[in-house]
């Protein structure tokens, strides 16, 4: 297998998961049992359903044939890539659908559950026994924490002001955790067998892994943390930190294939 | 045990030529750049030469493919008859999921088809009763096609080292280890 | 890429965070980040690929190629195309499979970088390739040779350089071709094997050798300074089924080579000392009294002169000091390969690519000889043979024009395929000059010197010995010629380049120097684009030549390639391999009848005195020592011995230009032992530059205790699109033998030195 950005997964997935995120971030916004929805709920929800369709178009870029893609749902008996598939099409229906529907606290919650669970599904696909460092629950807390930092992140931008605090705090939370994972993951990984160590080591030598870790992670933490608002300019540097660290996460994996006529 | 074809690599007789896998070549015209079959030299912490002992692999036709389990689109089938697992061009839609997750690196990217392909065991040539054209080509013998519902080489191994160990996927692949001949170096390079 | 990210990986493995590596993944990464995707946009493509379809129409083909195993070939062809290649079954010795190059042929014959047609370079070296019709090509090309004879009165300014780019017999039209226009010059000698085969030529009268096949019935093989599991790889089951057999296998060789990977004995010997190892081990088989007493008395002459030389010069100490093996190894080895019955040495031909080579090849052959295993089914001193190139040379044999003018004086052997005999008293004859140093000879010869050079089956400069010293002497000639397949490194410095055939595309027949199987050439497809063979070139020249000067060539002016195999044929070479006429190889190789798989069973030899002569007359008479003995090497001019040998992926200047070789090997290394290496601070994978007195090589290094910490290493071979070549470090040294049968000296390609340096 030869390393390749997959410049289009790491768009799609990055901008499915900021869909997610997003009305990941609205439920919790919205959750206390006398919050009314948001005055610019509708328009909310029916850009968080326009990114996750953008993020799907930009996934069929990835495809050879793309206008075969219809048959990507045809093996839910074994793979989860035809779940994937089949889960973000009901996700994108679901967030049309609270849309269009005057976004009810039912279709909201449901539909945010449905994100969290097409997030394990993406999860799945992406850490297959040929990738040794990610064959485990990594990739799914990965995306997970990405989708909570850059849902949070970009809410700032037009959530209203009561829940800005609410907003930096989960914002707070999530990158402290995202430190943690995207730091110590590649340390435990040094330890592992020499494809999981040749991993641990690609991510540390990678410049876009630090600038995820600092401009995407650490700055953005402390930056809260000082001021005590999520600044206008944030949710950019979180989206470009992030996107570092998604390349970094197709790019630097290594492959088992690499090390065929070594010790494994 | 029902019929499974595999490939035996005897890399105690396998010199590493590239025969087989230029056969490969020759026989589907690939292309530049998509290889089926690759020759491994095996590193020295493995074999304490360099380049001298070589495993060449192609597909391991496993048991429970990861291909086909991964594949959306359905395009890969495991021969009932001989265990021979196919890839079906027309029904692939390029989306690269099979070369992620082989742990073998079996499947390959074409990016003139701009679709996956792997080594298809040469069916058209085993239905015509033709060995393989990798095998036919060894020179030495070191590669052959073996069903292992038959196959008994009691010093035959399944993961040897520097082939990555799978137990649920049972590629079915054997293997013998090379041998070392003793050296005879002046005193001041022992 | 991937290659790249596996170095890159090395190397963050050696200095974890290292600022080399994290700028290396800043310019990695940043050069990766720029191209987006769009596939959506990209047209559809052709599928390039193929699958076996059945209903093939076959064809016998032999691979031209100057190999040990000269393939029988079985081609599979649809609608007029080549689809793919397989070995022919019926030949034990190709046993069905070809080796990588044999099975890259079919992306050779139809390679978009194959040239298409006459072309014209407008000035030498600058790519600027204008297309010319053969009518044009023949045109210039004559008019240049018969200005030439004008200026001159002969034609000795025009020379032939061609050497073994393609066999098969007809191939020799182009010596024919020089013939027929008159006396020309002609590059001699064969950088190949000269100097052992004199030398067993003195030994034993001829060069012959065991069958390949009876090697199973060896019970000690040693392979010296040969590796045949990269040269010879249909000879390895061979050498397997004797180790079955319980045979022993020793590998003598510098060099922990693949073969030396597969036997049950590798012996490190120093570079160019193999002389010194052998007498070695016949000093103890004497002491020990091991040899032959009853062979050597009623077989050979000289060798109680042998026997004295050995107890006066020889010590198994001395031996061990020269060559570098432990004195205990050697009395070992000499014993087990003398109470073997029977035990053979396959002698390669990089054993004698020394200044000594040929006093190497007698001693070895003398080891043979004395432990009688010379004339046994599975013994013998095993080199090459000619035996079964019996043929006509019907497309070589051509005459001179009527008014020719030549060279005055006897000429030698015009190479070692030249059959004719030295002639003496001739009136005129050609010119001969080293092949081996074909640059200075270009520089020095008069009178006339060098003006025009005609190339075929040869890539000089590739492969010719000191390369800047070649750019020096193609700047004396006038014209330059090149037949050929591919924009290489010699058609880069010619002036016009016809475009040649492969032998898919032309009748041919092809015997082997090693096995003893013939095998049929069959034109399997039409000659692609406007290519031509070598003898239909030279129909060609002569009908332009008698068009602007009648009987100025007498080459036939049509030629058809199956006609012309067929007439190679002669009753003798038929009844060799128990055949009434060529058309039965059309149903497959056929094998020589050979009463004995060992050539001197009789005890006969070929030799004047008509024994093994361990002291030969003829030998002294040609300048060297009568008796076998040893003989000092080269000394070192640089601090580092350079080898240069054969890579597997490639013969000599073919194949490895490829792109699906490429995709198994993409550029060339030069391998150097850590040591070494870390007394210079290179490291693994390091751009190094490599230079000596001849001129300088770059490339990348790769570290392994495979080659002697005094040696570098580097395969020969020519890469598409890059400037390597390892003959700029090369010089023309010529090795001791070689004259007596190919009509120039031998060259010392191992005896090269060198330095290295971090680039």
């Amino acid at each position: 297998m030869i390393p390749s950005m997959e410049l289009p997964l790491v768009f799609f997935t990055l901008l499915s998961q900021l869909a997610i995120g997003l009305t990941l971030l609205y439920a919790l916004r919205t959750a206390g049992p006398s919050v009314q929805p948001e005055a610019s709920a509708k328009t909310q929800w029916f850009v968080f359903a326009g990114i996750l369709a953008f993020s799907l178009i930009v996934s069929l870029t990835h495809l050879g044939h793309p206008l075969l893609a219809p048959r990507a749902v045809l093996n839910l008996s074994t793979a989860w890539l035809s779940w994937e598939i089949l889960i973000f099409i009901l996700l994108f229906a679901l967030m049309a659908a609270t849309a269009y529907l005057g976004v009810t606290r039912r279709f909201v919650w449901l539909t945010a559950a449905t994100g969290f669970v097409a997030l394990f599904v993406q999860g799945m696909v992406y850490s297959p026994s040929s990738f040794p460092a990610i064959h485990n629950v990594l990739p799914f807390a990965f995306f997970l924490v990405t989708a909570v930092i850059l849902g949070a992140g970009t809410s700032a931008w037009f959530a209203p002001q009561d829940t800005q605090p609410l907003l930096r705090w989960i914002l707070v939370g999530a990158l402290s955790a995202g430190l943690l994972l995207f730091l110590v993951a590649p340390c435990v990984w040094l330890s592992g067998g020499i494809v999981m160590r040749l991993t641990g080591l690609a991510y540390l030598a990678s410049p876009l892994y630090w600038a995820h870790i600092v401009l995407g992670l650490a700055v953005p933490l402390a930056v809260i943390l000082v001021s005590r608002r999520i600044p206008s300019w944030l949710p950019i540097l979180l989206l470009a930190g992030a996107l570092c660290g998604r390349v970094v996460f197709y790019l630097d994996t290594i492959h088992t294939g690499v090390n065929i006529g070594g010790l494994q | 045990m029902k019929k499974q074809l595999g490939f035996y690599v005897d890399a105690k007789r396998c010199i590493g030529c590239f025969a087989c896998a230029m056969a490969c070549k020759n026989q589907y015209h690939q292309a530049s750049g998509v290889v089926w079959r690759q020759v491994y030299p095996l590193k020295e912490e493995i074999y304490p030469h360099h380049e001298r002992a070589f495993y060449s692999l192609s597909c391991n036709h496993c048991e429970h493919p990861v291909c086909m389990e991964v594949c959306p689109a359905s395009a890969y089938t495991k021969r009932e008859q001989d265990g021979v697992v196919m890839h079906h061009q027309e029904r692939c839609i390029g989306c690269g999921n099979c070369v992620r997750s082989c742990p073998y690196g079996a499947p390959r990217f074409n990016p003139v088809t701009e679709r996956a392909e792997k080594c298809s065991l040469c069916w058209q040539r085993l239905d015509a009763g033709i060995d393989p054209a990798c095998v036919k080509s060894c020179p030495t013998n070191a590669l052959r096609l073996i069903n292992l519902a038959t196959f008994n080489e009691p010093n035959a191994v399944q993961f040897p080292p520097g082939y990555p160990h799978m137990s649920r996927l049972n590629p079915s692949t054997r293997f013998r280890q090379p041998e070392l001949p003793k050296i005879i170096k002046p005193e001041d390079q022992q | 890429m991937s290659k790249i990210t596996k170095q890159e990986i090395e190397r963050i493995l050696e200095n974890p965070v290292s600022r080399r590596s994290f700028l290396g993944g800043l310019l990695a990464t940043g050069a990766l980040v720029i191209l987006p995707s769009c596939r959506l946009l990209r047209p559809g493509t052709v599928d390039t690929g193929q699958v076996w379809e059945g209903g093939y129409q076959t064809f016998r083909n032999a691979c031209s190629r100057n190999c040990y195993d000269t393939c029988s070939i079985v081609s599979y062809v649809k609608n007029g195309v080549l689809k793919f290649v397989e070995g022919a079954p019926e030949s034990s010795f190709t046993a069905g499979g070809l080796c990588v190059k044999g099975n890259s042929y079919v992306r050779r014959v139809y390679s978009p970088d194959r040239i298409k047609y006459p072309m014209e370079q407008q000035g030498r070296g600058t790519g600027k390739w204008k297309r010319l019709s053969w009518d044009e090509a023949m045109d210039k090309i004559a008019r240049k040779i018969l200005e030439i004879k004008a200026r001159d009165g002969s034609l000795l300014g025009l020379a032939l350089s061609k050497y073994s780019g393609s066999f098969g017999i007809t191939h020799y039209g182009v010596e024919g071709m020089m013939s027929s226009l008159g006396y020309t010059t002609r590059l001699v000698g064969t950088p190949c094997w000269p100097a052992g085969m004199d030398a067993q030529n003195f030994d034993m009268g001829n060069m012959l050798c065991n069958d390949p096949e009876d090697l199973p019935l060896a019970r000690y093989m040693i392979v010296w300074g040969a590796n045949p599991a990269w040269c010879s790889v249909h000879s390895m089951k061979f050498l397997y089924a004797a180790q079955e057999a319980g045979a022993k296998l020793v590998v003598v060789d510098p060099v922990f080579t693949q073969t030396a990977a597969k036997s049950d004995e590798y012996v490190q010997v120093r570079t160019g000392e193999d002389g010194a190892l052998a007498l070695g081990m016949c000093r103890h088989i004497l002491d020990r009294s091991l040899y032959d007493k009853e062979w050597v008395t009623a077989h050979s002459i000289g060798f109680d002169e042998f026997a004295a030389y050995l107890r006066e010069h020889v010590t198994i100490e001395w031996a061990a000091q020269k060559s570098g093996v432990p004195a205990s190894h050697i009395a070992a080895i000499a014993e087990e390969f003398a109470q073997a019955r029977p035990a053979t040495i396959w002698i390669g031909y990089g054993m004698q690519r020394h200044v000594n080579g040929g006093a190497s090849v007698r001693i070895l052959d003398a080891l043979v000889a004395m432990t009688g295993n010379i004339g046994k089914p599975g013994g013998g001193a095993r080199y090459a043979q000619m035996q079964t190139w019996g043929f006509n040379y019907h497309a070589k044999n051509q005459k001179q024009p009527e008014s020719s003018k030549g060279w005055i004086g006897a000429s030698g052997p015009k190479g070692e395929f030249d059959f004719s005999g030295v002639k003496e008293n001739v009136k005129y004859a050609d010119r001969t000059i080293n092949i081996n140093k074909t640059a200075q000879e270009i520089l020095d010869t008069k009178d006339p010197q060098v003006r025009m050079l005609w190339v075929a089956c040869k890539n000089i400069l590739s492969q010719d010995f000191d390369r800047p010293k070649m750019l020096k002497a193609f700047n004396k000639l006038e014209m330059v010629v090149v037949a050929d397949q591919f924009f290489n490194q010699t058609v880069e410095q010619a002036d016009i380049v016809l475009p040649v055939t492969t032998f898919f595309e032309e009748w041919n027949v092809n015997a082997s120097y090693w096995h003893y199987w013939l095998s049929l050439n069959e034109q399997a497809v039409k000659p692609l684009h406007e290519a031509k063979s070598d003898i239909e070139i030279a129909a060609a020249l002569s009908k332009r030549m008698n068009e602007l000067a009648p009987g100025s060539c007498t080459f036939p002016t049509t030629v058809d390639t199956k006609d012309w195999t067929a007439q190679e044929f002669n009753k003798k070479e038929l009844d060799l391999f128990g055949i009434s006429s060529w058309e039965e190889l059309r149903k497959g190789p056929v094998k020589a009848k050979l009463t004995s798989s060992a050539p001197w069973s009789d005890g006969v030899f070929a030799t004047p005195s008509k024994k093994y002569e361990f002291h030969s007359d003829l030998c002294a008479k040609n300048g060297h020592d009568a008796l076998v003995m040893y003989k000092e090497g080269r000394p070192a001019y640089d601090k580092l011995r350079l080898l240069t040998p054969h890579s597997k992926f490639g013969i000599n200047s073919q194949f490895q230009n490829l792109d699906w070789m490429a995709d198994f090997n993409s550029e060339p290394y030069v391998y150097i032992h850590p040591r070494t290496a870390a007394l210079r601070g290179i490291g693994h994978g390091d751009a190094v530059r490599v230079f000596n007195k001849v001129g300088e090589v770059r490339l990348a290094a790769q570290l392994t205790a495979d080659v002697p910490p005094d040696t570098l290493l580097m395969y020969e071979g020519w890469y598409k699109g890059l400037a390597f070549n390892c003959q700029n470090l090369v010089d023309d040294l010529s090795s001791d033998m070689g004259s007596f049968k190919t009509g120039a000296p031998g060259v010392a390609i191992h005896d090269q030195f060198a330095d290295v340096v971090r680039a």
